[in-house]
């Protein structure tokens, strides 16, 4: 009896020593960002690599083609002298034309395979994807982190940019109420990327943009923190430092009605000719209340709900109904929003 | 002594694999709306069994369920332990099954599935070997080093949540009764209570903690439905085969440093269920050895594994999968509500008779 668990002491060795099928951290590639592009039928992915070198990590731009994203991938790995392992891609990069073209099954592929996470975030590119990669390999640090890092809410990340993830796209295929805003991008002039906006999805798909204020709004909407933006006025420039939302919704008859307060904690920053505190708070509430209000009817018009407002509607409209919320009831909803601007403190100076 | 820690643990743990993966995937297909309903109407059924199998069981002291049936007679032991010992055998081949799948999805893509399921049943197997002492001091160790990992993980899976998804509240239907799905999600309940009725000649418990552990596990099975629904929406969760797996690898924490929380769920739960699967196995050879007394248990359990395995290896796909947990249906309810009533009955019956004789 001894002697045969000690056999099996030994068996389980051989099995769990975890090198079934093993191969070593040196003989992987791990990407950071993946881009996405399709031509003629054709899928084509870039994958940037870090690649360690001494003392210092140079960044390496590879592509490769094929009918499928998994195919593409593995025509890159047959390739290079390593094995591509998208464990670790941490940003994905979609062409502008592939997103409108639609993106439901990268996205439900991605869902469905392991290598990918569902927590990679999403941006689409607004340029030709071979003059972006090759930009950015110029441009790039030596750490080939910035585009993560871009994104980072404990790093680049600014409140006017969305921040949406895999899977909150494929959220956004499925769900009745809700789409997403993905943030565009492209290479800037001088830093490495530009934002210029969102891209408003509606299931899977590109239907409109919007900009990078009106991005702030949709973040504010979403209860995002929008601390640290500065808000640019004729008479003053303020900081928002905390933000906060109360919604009421109702039914009447058919049509939605959604009544939001927007409340807006901000701090004085710059003055011009002397304006008082209520100019300051007038100016605000009206100038986001227009932009918002702007905003609010393109998507309306492009019938993507990525302010998720049919959300409050979820316990006043039945499931049955529910299914066609994009259009029979979004197109007639009534968004009132009141923005209420509360003027924290002035800094050291008095308003006059 | 009084092990009710032990037998609690146990149960508790028992149960927690089962919940977080099959149990939430099972209801969220089985209905549209109103998932509560159809969680509180298992639940309350899971409890009123597990209440009654433990009143039946108060009737028969130091007894466990072979002797009860056996002294009754050979068609009763028949009766309620041929379909038991199939429900077992099936509900551990099911069990390792799809938890290796589980495994070789989440994590260990290029691992063949035999070696994982050979390491499953071994680990399983050998718990089992040393008798139900060691399955219960097992419970406990696991217990300690995992069930904090778990609540952490439970509380940091509300991260995206979003209430509003709570609505609609109300399956006036009740269609999900009809369901396939749901009653596979009774899977999690049955099989879980059953090791009670094997347990009291061993070991000694008080059934009130047993039913407190009952009530304290009703957050999981709740959390465990509606922390995806709130996350994803029923249209999105619907689609995902184990709803709280993708959940969990949907979890963003920048100060952890490590990137998947997934697998430490996974990892803790597959350490539990491989407690169930001891826990059956042990079950198993009980009933075996009493038909055969003269082989010793231990060989009973090595022979079952041994079977649970060859068993495994003939089911190729996922659809196997589901159409073994169909055909256990039949059996899961015969097993969950038929052997606690009849226990209860039948602890009825030799009370009065026992007055009978008294008078």
């Amino acid at each position: 009896m001894r002697a045969l668990k000690l056999l099996a002491a030994a068996m389980m060795v051989i099995t769990l020593s975890g090198c079934w099928d093993n191969i070593d951290i040196n003989h992987r590639v791990l990407p950071v960002v993946m881009g996405v592009s399709k031509h003629d039928g054709e899928y084509l992915i870039y994958l940037q690599i870090p690649e360690p070198m001494q003392n210092t990590t140079q960044i390496k731009i590879v592509k490769g083609k094929g009918s499928t994203i998994n195919h593409a991938v593995d025509d890159i790995s047959a390739n290079l002298e390593d094995r591509v392992d998208l464990l670790h891609v941490k940003v994905i990069v979609l062409d502008k034309k592939y997103a409108e073209a639609g993106l439901e099954d990268t996205i439900s592929d991605f869902m469905r395979g392991r290598d990918v996470s569902p927590k990679t975030l999403v941006t689409i590119c607004d340029e030709d994807m071979d003059h972006f990669f090759s930009l950015v390999k110029k441009k790039m640090g030596p750490k080939g982190t910035t585009l993560y890092d871009f994104f980072e809410k404990n790093a680049g990340w600014n409140p006017q940019i969305a921040l949406t993830r895999v899977w909150e796209v494929y959220r956004s295929i499925h769900s009745y109420t809700r789409d997403v805003a993905v943030p565009i991008i492209r290479s800037g002039d001088t830093t490495v990327v530009q934002h210029i906006g969102s891209a408003v999805i509606r299931k899977g798909k590109m239907v409109s943009q919007i900009n990078s204020e009106e991005t702030l709004l949709f973040n504010a909407f979403q209860r995002e923190s929008t601390q640290g933006k500065i808000e640019v006025m004729h008479h003053a420039s303020v900081l928002v430092i905390g933000n906060s939302l109360e919604v009421h919704s109702q039914m009447d008859g058919q049509t939605p009605i959604l009544r939001c307060k927007l409340k807006l904690k901000v701090v004085i920053l710059e003055t011009k000719e002397h304006p008082t505190s209520d100019m300051i708070m007038k100016e605000l509430n009206e100038g986001l209340t227009h932009q918002f209000n702007h905003m609010f009817a393109r998507l309306q018009g492009s019938g993507a709900d990525i302010l998720g407002t049919g959300q409050y509607f979820r316990s006043k409209i039945p499931r049955s109904e529910l299914k066609d919320w994009r259009t029979a009831f979004y197109p007639k909803l009534k968004l009132d929003l009141q923005v209420q601007t509360i003027i924290e403190n002035t800094g050291f100076l008095e308003l006059s | 002594m009084d092990k009710s820690l032990h037998v609690v643990l146990m149960y508790g743990l028992t149960q927690l694999g089962f919940i977080f993966f099959f149990y939430s995937g099972d209801i969220i297909s089985s209905t549209t709306e109103g998932h509560w309903l159809a969680i509180v109407i298992g639940l309350v059924l899971n409890l009123v069994m597990v209440w009654l199998y433990m009143k039946g069981l108060g009737y028969f002291p130091k007894q466990d369920i072979i002797s009860i049936y056996s002294a009754v007679g050979k068609w009763a032991a028949v009766l309620f332990l041929l379909p038991l010992v199939f429900f077992l055998f099936i509900t551990n081949i099911i069990t390792i099954r799809a938890f290796s799948e589980v495994i070789t999805l989440v994590f260990l893509a290029n691992t063949p599935l035999w070696a994982i399921m050979a390491l499953i049943i071994t680990l399983s197997g050998y718990i089992a070997l040393n008798g139900v002492e060691s399955i219960f001091r097992t419970g406990v160790l696991l217990a300690i080093l995992f069930l904090p990992v778990i609540l952490f993980t439970i509380c940091i899976s509300f991260q995206n949540v979003d209430f509003r998804y709570f609505f609609p509240v109300m399956d006036e239907k009740f269609s999900f009764l009809a369901r396939p799905p749901y009653w596979h999600s009774f899977a999690a309940f049955a099989g879980s209570f059953l090791f009670l009725g094997f347990i009291q000649p061993y070991v000694a418990y008080r059934p009130k903690y047993v039913l407190m552990t009952v009530a304290a596990l009703v957050p999981f099975y709740f959390i465990a439905v509606y922390v995806p629904l709130f996350t994803f929406g029923q249209a999105t969760a619907s689609t995902f085969k184990f709803p709280f797996i993708v959940l969990m690898s949907t979890i963003h924490i920048n100060w952890l440093m490590f990137d998947r929380i997934t697998m430490f769920l996974l990892l803790c739960l597959v350490t539990f269920t491989m407690l169930f699967i001891s826990m059956v196995l042990w079950k198993l050879s009980q009933v075996l050895h009493r038909c055969l007394p003269k082989v010793k248990p231990s060989y009973f359990v090595i022979a079952i594994a041994a079977a649970n395995f060859i068993g495994c290896l003939f089911i190729t796909n996922w659809d196997e999968i589901q159409s073994l947990v169909m055909w256990n249906t039949m059996l899961r309810f015969f097993v969950m509500v038929g052997i606690p009533c009849s226990i209860w009955l039948l602890g009825i019956r030799a009370k009065r008779m026992i007055k009978d004789e008294g008078a």
